[in-house]
């Protein structure tokens, strides 16, 4: 009998150690023992850097994903909260069940889990209601949603925005558990754009009272998941003048989370969240090098800052170290963009040149090496294209080097250079280069002049304090930047295509479509451009075709095609890193994973020891 | 005395009045420009843009705006006197981010005074009695060493062997006196001593000087004459005439120090006004660059004021009447 029993016990012991092993490589944590309990503590950089102070219907801060998704807020739908292609994947959050669009793939059909719950002060269950408020909250311009634009696909949404109507007709709520949502068009990723916190259901006994003050909810967000602002059971909600914000948000320096007594884990999927630490602190720190000292002394467990060179050398040389070092792929291409309207890089040929000149690894060196990033060959990073496009080098050259010799051979096709390949016009004499003034730029920049050089062209180099509301404003007519990155919003590759290279998005101010790739001679007045403008490429009846595609690898090959395009013909950048998010942790993690929709640590399933 | 200080009041509101237009100025010169495009997201419709420049009140001319500030100032605003406006950062109240940051300053400001003021005293007066010793020489290497070592690296260096190496204080982070007076204590020690280090330079050679150009005078000859010890022609005469140009400048290093003490604020993330200000300044939230610079030039004018109340205490030939 005993025998019978010990075998089993001794069996599963030695499967339990093999698995806890596999679990601990997987998650890339450095200690074996996984317990519940205990803080994390993150050192933030210098200030939260909120772009809307932390209300979810405007902020768009990537690490305020990562806070609502993981922790705080939870909607429709989420993620699982991990690395890799699984972390992309769309997983049932409060709806019971991803649904499948039916009418065409217009309408979409949720249903609400039993037992989900508001957090204190609110206390009641989470009804479709509150995501009707949650999508009419975010419409009314007042508001403020910085990326509202991702919805006007709800039918009806863009007439109550004007005010034309006094509810979305897209959304309908028949009862508190069902919400149908209708489109004017079938909209391949509209499941990843209800992943966003700004359609998360929102309390509108709480929210209401900052109508039109755009930010202002940020120090009373009400929770739904699993953890909520310590000090919110002390929030007094009987009327909007009584409410004062809450303890453990002070808005500038402090946010902490405890657990939120109403969360059932019966309601949410350990897969997508484990909530191991009894409380997480959010502590803004005005000294880099101190975090990375409290990191290594185990007083802070991970960070949001960009460490030195000298810190990642410590942790990427040091073998005691290199464990705590994470590089995941962040979803992000690093270029350098041209306009198509500005001499000389109005002539595709040049344009070609610059891609083959540019030496790409010195480029990437200057970020900090292979942890910061892969070589980019291409615009929309493998990892969001399933790698469809691994085996596509358009320019590549040993050791992403550059390579003069095909530069030239490339220049001597255009308008602008000689019979040698180089540029003698005037056109490629002091063109204009905006920059940044920050460190980074300062040693990209002679890397950049350098490649171009060998095809005889010059800047004129102006350094701005902030270089994007300078590129992003059309009437500047800036011809060539080294300021420009992008990244996702969501996991599909339409976010690297409609507000990059869509002619209809190129707006006035603020305008991300840098190249100008689209642009009609009916825009032209209006943006106040300057130069060629007849006979710019479009890639937008690409776009629209491809939007339209269920999420898929049909969907994915079409935005692969329209990248290998973009790449090879139209060329309006110089793509030269996919970057990664470099993260170090403390010893006292006993486990770590990276969240690959939030681009952070995927603090759903931290551990520290407690 | 009562009409100077009337007189000195009023011209103290003219100065703060036009540092504040100086300041509005400036940032409507920033290259960089329309803070709408901060709080309208990645790709703004022209009609949102539109809708935050209106929010902001940017889309008033800046003298207006200037207007508007100076008397929701005067009258206070909805979150208090005097009215400051909201952070366009934060969606927190400027007078409640200066409220939470300016203790942290000045307290820093205050423990470093009392040490440079006490140290710069004490060495400039030894240096000076015990001129071309071994003593002096040694104050002056302290003096050369404090002036030319950079406060960053001191600062980094202090961390390193105090709090890394020998755990003898805090680290960096503030704690608040009410919270934990030990942890205050242990916080602040450093940054304290830090901050304190080129000013007590500057102040020991500026004493020396001065007290060495005072015992020449003909009155310290006199004092000597009448049989007086050592002692008091020093702490009697020689220090009391010595002190006045310590005093003025006592008094304008504290105040420049509100919103400049920048460096030792950030090495030693106490996160004072200084570094509001500079983060501020960085993310172009105007209202909280207005409320610490208001602060400033407030904290300048009061000290300036009290600097000349103190000559006349100091130094019985100055009168204001």
């Amino acid at each position: 009998m005993k025998r019978r029993v010990a075998f089993p016990v001794v069996a599963l012991v030695a499967i339990a150690a093999v698995a806890s092993l596999l679990v601990s490589a997987a998650s890339g944590g450095p200690e074996k023992k996984i317990a519940k309990g205990g803080t994390y503590t993150v050192g933030w950089e210098s200030s939260f850097g909120w772009t809307d102070s932390f209300d979810p219907t405007g902020e768009y801060l990537a690490n305020a994903f990562a806070i609502n998704t993981n922790l705080l807020l939870r909607g429709l739908i989420g993620y699982n909260h991990v690395g890799g292609p699984a972390g992309a994947k769309i997983v049932p959050d409060l709806a019971t069940k991803v649904p499948k669009p039916t009418n065409g793939g217009k309408r979409y059909t949720f249903t609400l889990k039993n037992g989900v719950r508001w957090g204190p002060p609110v206390n009641r269950a989470i009804t479709s209601a509150d995501f009707r408020y949650a999508v009419e909250r975010l419409a009314r311009p007042k508001n403020g949603a910085q990326y509202g634009f991702y919805y006007p696909v709800i039918k009806g949404f863009d007439k109550y925005a004007a005010g034309k109507a006094k509810s979305i007709s897209g959304i309908k709520t028949p009862n508190p558990k069902t919400i149908i949502i209708d489109l004017t068009t079938p909209t391949g990723d509209f499941l990843m754009r209800l992943g966003m916190p700004a359609v998360y259901p929102m309390p509108q006994e709480v929210a209401k009272c900052f109508e039109g003050k755009p930010g202002a909810y940020g120090r009373y967000v009400i929770a739904s998941g699993p953890y909520m602002i310590e000090g919110s059971d002390d929030l007094d909600i009987s009327s909007c003048g009584a409410m004062k914000p809450i303890s453990g948000y002070d808005g500038q320096t402090r946010l902490n989370l405890v657990r939120n007594p109403n969360y059932r884990a019966s309601t949410d999927s350990a897969k997508a969240r484990e909530s191991n630490p009894d409380r997480f602190e959010f502590i803004v720190n005005s000294n880099i090098d101190d975090i990375y000292n409290k990191i290594g002394r185990g007083e802070y467990d991970d960070s949001y800052a960009t460490a030195s060179p000298k810190v990642f050398r410590e942790y990427t040389v040091n073998a005691s170290k290199r464990k705590y070092l994470h590089s995941n792929s962040a979803d992000g291409t690093y270029y350098i963009t041209m306009n198509l309207t500005q001499p000389p890089f109005d002539d595709v040929h040049v344009r070609k040149a610059m891609n083959w000149a540019l030496d790409r690894e010195a480029m990437r060196r200057a970020w900090g090496g292979p942890v910061s990033g892969v070589v980019a060959e291409h615009i929309i990073p493998n990892s969001m294209l399933a790698n469809r496009l691994k085996n596509f080098h358009p320019f590549r050259t040993p050791g992403n080097r550059g390579s003069v010799t095909k530069a030239r051979a490339e220049m001597r096709k255009s308008k602008y250079a000689n019979s040698g390949g180089v540029c003698t016009a005037k056109e490629c004499k002091n063109v204009l280069l905006v920059t940044d003034v920050r460190a980074v730029d300062k040693l990209t920049l002679p890397i950049v002049q350098a490649g171009a050089a060998k095809l005889g062209i010059t800047f004129t180099v102006r350094s701005v304090n902030g270089a994007y509301p300078v590129i992003q404003t059309t009437s500047k007519n800036v011809p060539i930047s080294n300021r420009a990155r992008w990244f996702k919003d969501f996991a599909d590759a339409s976010t690297f295509i409609g507000p990059l290279f869509d002619g209809r998005s190129i707006i006035p101010s603020g305008n991300t479509n840098y190249s100008l790739v689209g642009l009609k001679p009916g825009q032209v007045d209006a943006l106040g451009v300057k130069g060629t403008t007849k006979g710019i490429p479009s890639i937008d009846a690409m776009n629209d075709r491809c939007q339209k595609l269920a999420l898929g690898a049909r969907r994915t090959s079409c935005f692969a095609g329209i990248d290998k395009v973009l790449t090879s013909k139209i060329v309006p950048w110089v793509p030269y890193m996919w970057a990664n998010t470099v993260t170090i942790i403390s010893p006292n993690v006993t486990k770590w994973n990276f969240d690959q929709n939030a681009g952070f640590t995927a603090l759903a399933h931290v551990a520290v020891k407690s | 005395m009562a009409l100077y200080i009337a007189r000195r009041l009023l011209w103290a509101g003219v100065v703060v009045l036009i540092v504040l237009l100086l300041t509005y100025a400036v940032f409507y010169l920033l290259p960089a420009g329309d803070p709408a495009l901060r709080f309208a997201g990645k790709s703004p419709t022209p009609e949102s843009l539109a809708l935050v420049r209106e929010r902001l009140g940017l889309d008033q001319p800046w003298y207006e705006q200037y207007g508007k500030f100076v008397k929701s100032f005067v009258a206070g605003d909805e979150w208090g006197w005097p009215g400051l406006g909201i952070s366009y950062n934060t969606q927190v109240p400027v007078l409640e981010q200066v409220k939470d940051r300016a203790p942290r300053t000045l307290l820093l400001i205050l423990g470093a005074a009392i040490i440079w003021i006490v140290l710069g005293v004490a060495i400039g007066v030894l240096s000076a009695i015990r001129r071309r010793t071994l003593a002096d020489r040694a104050a002056m290497g302290f003096v050369l060493i404090g002036i030319s070592t950079p406060v960053f690296w001191l600062g980094l260096m202090a961390l390193y062997i105090f709090w890394n190496q020998l755990g003898w204080t805090g680290g960096t982070g503030y704690v608040p006196i009410s919270e934990d007076p030990g942890g205050f204590f242990s916080h602040m020690i450093l940054p304290w001593t830090v901050l304190a280090m080129l000013f007590a330079a500057i102040y020991a050679r500026m004493t020396r000087n001065t007290l060495l150009e005072t015992l020449g005078e003909d009155y310290i000859r006199t004092a000597r004459a009448k049989g007086l010890s050592e002692r008091k022609v020093i702490t009697h005469h020689a220090l009391r005439a010595s002190l006045a140009p310590i005093v003025t400048m006592f008094g304008m290093d504290i105040a420049l120090l509100v919103g400049g003490a920048i460096i030792t604020e950030s090495v030693f993330n106490i996160q004072g006004l200084g570094w509001l200000a500079i983060d501020s300044a960085v993310s172009q939230d105007l209202p909280t660059v207005v409320g610490v610079v208001l602060l400033g030039a407030v904290a300048v004018v009061i000290m300036n004021l009290i600097v000349d109340i103190a000559y006349a205490f100091i130094d019985p030939r100055v009168r204001y009447e």
